[in-house]
């Protein structure tokens, strides 16, 4: 029994990722005493920088932003003077095989050589109008998904009703001829919704491929237009962190400990511990123990369960939780580079964006095919950065690393993942890249790749999964993680989600974590 | 030329599932004893309704001893390491205090605390439990008993049972070379012979046992009861006589007095046990179970329905009647009703709307139609509330019982 000493701390984080330091850093910021626990010796999860080899360090899975959210930098101090972080906006690539190539800065398509391209008012047009339509969705994003179990006959319920009058109002606003738009594309699929209006060529599978980066689908999957609008949430703008996404993390880091948090790496928990049906703190690996008034945790939802033990979940919510889906498709290979690759067809500085390999939304379905049956893409969808073009200080030896991520590429591959099949992976990464920049393979000095099976051995995300859960209608808003465990409560009293397998799920932004913080300090439970 | 096409479905399967309704293990028994051929299908088994007269088999049940087939109830082994943790996490009453070699009456919630179903749990050993019920829940016990280790097996088929009720049933065990049974007190589960258990359970309120056998010796074990059985007035019954029974025992139907969840189709048809008035089932205490925080919620809240017992004015049975309250406002239905025999009164099952049943008693009316040949008469009938069985004897506790 620990419960009839003081508890140590008003909380423990379980994970260290931004997300378990976001909450931490709300939390503290509430004047609250609270620890972090990371198992592994560096935080940030998936937001790492790392040695890739001696002297050349890369963001070792996660390399671009796309989502920070506003609202979590602007409370948390997010680049301000106190905790800094530094980006670089940079435009987009979609290679074509002709090397007819397109770059798309801010929002405008053109050629890499400068003149213009035929699509560029349709695509702009078109992006615009999923943005604000993502908005829309976007105001959702910063508040604890609606509970209406309650029904309407109570106040609370009528806050509810509330939030989502707002929504409705605000989708009323947009007008009926985009009201209309909303509503016919919001349940559809990428494939269908773009190529309506863009031929299927390299602008159109740039988009195809963000609408499917990181989850087990494809561009004719329904719920791919919803995962393009998520993605375009904050504008669409993909931004390189100075220092690699290790320094996102350093920033989260920071503002966590300008409040006080306390963040302990190596430090892997064991048991979270529930005494009458509430947590009272965590049993670590080394058998001690740390208690709290509430333990957050934001590690994956079947995670946060076992560690519970599943005997504290009423049956329905285990069933719910086993059967989340989170097959990870998304690999990362590093390449060490002795020289700046030459891509035919782009002026050098044009190497420095995002370089995408998804000529188009064909090619990108096509990719998905093969991992449905546990094999990996023979000709992958690849997002490219070479960041020691934009963040020269991540390069002493005159060394590049290329950093891809590589779609699609199956946690549990036919046959397993042997010393052959991850050279396979690297070769295919390598082949793909080769056909827009020839002689690739004889600059590459050195090749790491990082399948999700890794991923999930070295973070923790479950199923390797970018985002803790695929981030499909099926597990969203009011049902993510699952029904009845949306509000970031995790059934048992004290205890807390508060990672992307919460709402509103994943990417780097923040907004899980500050929210579960939010709605615990709302609940009474912490303080 | 024509082809013709084969059937292969129908060839590997010819057999492996049986078509239409089955006969139970006692079927060439109870086939012969018929007179009314009134059948009826209870969870795929040919079941009687009424083998004599329903007259004669109630009578039956309160002054001699009967047999009703109860092997169509699905019976489920759970048993393993985790057997007792699986069954608490179950039921909402504390299984601990169920000792072994002993049968306890449970209740068991989905997790907004609704009745899935209610049945008795029988421990065999310290991790060696069977739950006996109504509705088929295998799948609701592999959900409730993921992450432990357990084993789940569905016993309906292979076991066969009895349910012997009646003042002379102790008397007819007895006379069949099975008097051990005499020390045994309520709810005391014992193995009196190899495979052949007893307990001293019912569904009467009466004094009775259930018997538990292989279905393989089932017929050998009726023969043995029946024979001897006749000089104790040994009859065999159907479900009518049984329901009424049940009733005047006070005892709750699924199906009939709640609506077991996880078949009910509609919205809000489910009923938590505070609300059937089983709040005394509910363990807060022992941990977490199924729909504990959700019932907790309830216990603050208060119920929404309340199932009460009711004695009702005059002797027409008040089948489906409505309550009203002052005549008018409806505030509640009947949910079983009989004209008890043995009581001597017109008793009935009713759901009430909260506050009515809870804190407001007075003025409440039954609206009865009767149809006098041809003709319909609407009858308002005042209620009044019982607290505890219709029918109580002492008969049914005692230890030893004698013939009475």
């Amino acid at each position: 029994m620990v419960s009839s000493t003081n508890p140590e701390y008003d909380a423990i984080v379980i994970g260290a990722g931004h997300n378990g330091l976001a909450a931490a850093a709300t939390l503290a910021r509430k004047g609250l005493r609270v620890v972090v626990l990371e198992q592994s010796a560096q935080i940030g999860g998936m937001s790492r920088t790392s040695e890739i080899s001696e002297g050349v360090r890369a963001s070792r899975i996660a390399h671009l932003l796309y989502n920070l959210n506003p609202v979590v930098a602007k409370e948390l101090g997010i680049g301000s003077a106190s905790s800094p972080l530094a980006t670089r906006v940079i435009p987009t690539v979609t290679l074509s095989p002709d090397g007819r190539h397109v770059v798309i800065r801010d929002g405008t398509p053109a050629y890499a050589d400068g003149s213009a391209h035929p699509e560029a008012a349709t695509y702009a047009a078109l992006r615009s109008r999923l943005h604000k339509f993502a908005q829309l969705l976007g105001r959702l994003s910063t508040m604890s998904p609606p509970d209406l179990s309650g029904g309407l006959s109570s106040m609370s319920g009528l806050k509810e009703l509330g939030a989502l009058a707002a929504l409705g109002l605000d989708a009323k606003r947009l007008g009926k001829k985009d009201m209309r738009e909303f509503m016919r594309i919001i349940l559809s699929n990428a494939n269908d919704v773009l190529l309506d209006e863009l031929e299927d060529g390299p602008l159109a599978g740039s988009l195809a491929a963000d609408a499917v980066r990181g989850s087990c689908s494809g561009p004719r999957s329904p719920g791919t237009v919803f995962s393009l609008m998520y993605r375009l949430a904050q504008g669409g703008d993909v931004a390189l962190p100075i220092e690699g996404m290790g320094a996102v993390a350093d920033a989260f880091a920071k503002a966590a400990r300008h409040y006080g948090v306390k963040i302990n790496t190596r430090t892997s928990v064991e048991k979270i511990i529930i005494e009458h049906d509430r947590a009272r703190g965590v049993v670590l690996q080394d058998g001690s123990t740390i208690t709290a008034k509430t333990v957050m945790s934001s590690i994956g939802a079947f995670q946060s369960m076992m560690l519970t033990g599943a005997e504290h979940f009423d049956a329905e919510a285990v069933r719910r939780l086993r059967n989340i889906r989170h097959k990870g498709t998304a690999a990362k290979v590093n390449l060490v580079l002795k020289d700046v690759p030459v891509f035919a067809g782009l002026q050098p500085d044009q190497r420095a964006g995002r370089l995408l390999v998804a000529p188009s939304v064909t090619y990108v379905e096509r990719a998905f095919n093969p991992v449905k049956y546990g094999d990996m893409s023979t000709h992958p969808v690849i997002e490219a950065v070479i960041p020691g073009l934009a963040d020269p200080a991540l390069s002493e030896a005159g060394a590049h690393v290329m950093s891809a991520i590589v779609q699609y590429v199956p946690h549990t591959l036919n046959g397993g993942w042997t010393g052959e099949a991850r050279e396979k992976l690297v070769r295919l990464t390598i082949d793909s890249l080769e056909q827009y920049a020839p002689g690739l393979g004889s600059l590459v000095a050195h090749a790491d790749a990082l399948t999700p099976a890794d991923i999930e051995a070295e973070t923790g995300a479950p199923g390797g999964h970018w985002h803790h859960g695929e981030m499909s209608f099926d597990q969203l808003l009011t049902v993510r993680p699952v029904n009845r465990l949306s509000r970031y409560n995790f059934g048992v009293g004290g205890l807390y989600l508060c990672g992307a397998s919460a709402h509103p799920g994943g990417d780097v932004t923040g907004a899980a974590g500050r929210n579960s913080a939010l709605q615990a300090i709302k609940d009474g439970v912490a303080s | 030329m024509t082809v013709i096409m084969k059937d292969i479905h129908a060839e590997a399967f010819a057999g492996a599932v049986p078509e239409g309704i089955v006969p139970t293990p006692f079927h060439d028994r109870l086939a012969p004893l018929s007179k009314a051929k009134r059948w009826t299908g209870w969870a795929g088994y040919i079941s009687p309704l009424v083998l004599d007269t329903l007259e004669f088999e109630y009578f039956a049940i309160r002054n001699q001893a009967t047999l009703f087939d109860i092997s169509p109830m699905h019976k489920y082994r759970i048993s393993g390491p985790d057997a007792a943790r699986v069954v608490n996490r179950l039921i909402t009453r504390n299984a601990e205090k169920i000792g072994i070699g002993r049968v306890g009456y449970a209740m068991w919630c989905d997790e907004e605390g609704m009745v899935i179903d209610d049945g008795t749990v029988f421990r065999f050993g310290e991790n060696d439990w069977r739950l006996c019920c109504q509705e088929p829940q295998y799948s609701w016990l592999l959900d409730v008993a993921w992450g432990f280790d357990v084993d789940i097996s569905d016993e309906s088929e292979e076991i066969a049972a009895l349910s012997l009720q009646g003042p002379t049933s102790f008397s007819v065990l007895q006379a069949a070379g099975l008097g051990a049974a005499g020390n045994m007190n309520p709810f005391d589960l014992t193995e009196i012979e190899k495979d052949l258990w007893i307990s001293r359970t019912g569904f009467t309120g009466d004094l009775g046992y259930e018997i538990w056998m292989p279905a393989s010796t089932a017929l050998e074990i009726w023969d043995r009861l029946w024979g001897p059985g006749q000089t104790w007035g040994l009859r065999a019954i159907g479900y009518e006589a049984l329901n009424i029974a049940r009733l005047e025992a006070g005892f709750i139907a699924a199906g009939a007095d709640f609506q077991p969840v996880h078949i009910a189709q509609r919205l809000g048809r489910g009923r938590t046990p505070m609300e059937l008035g089983f709040g005394r089932m509910v363990d807060f205490e022992k941990g977490h179970f199924n729909g504990r925080r959700a019932l907790l919620e309830q216990m603050k809240k208060g119920p929404r329905y309340q199932l009460v017992r009711l004695d009702i004015d005059g002797f027409e049975p008040a089948d489906d009647a409505l309550i009203y309250y002052r005549g008018k406002k409806e505030v509640g239905h009947v949910t079983s009703a009989a004209w008890s025999p043995t009581t001597k009164r017109n008793i009935a099952l009713a759901e009430l709307k909260a506050p009515f049943g809870v804190e407001k008693f007075e003025d409440l009316w039954a609206e009865i139609f009767v149809n006098h040949e041809g003709v319909w008469d609407r009858r308002m009938k005042r209620i009044s509330f019982i607290k505890g069985p219709f029918f109580k004897n002492a008969r049914a506790r005692a230890t030893p019982p004698a013939a009475f």
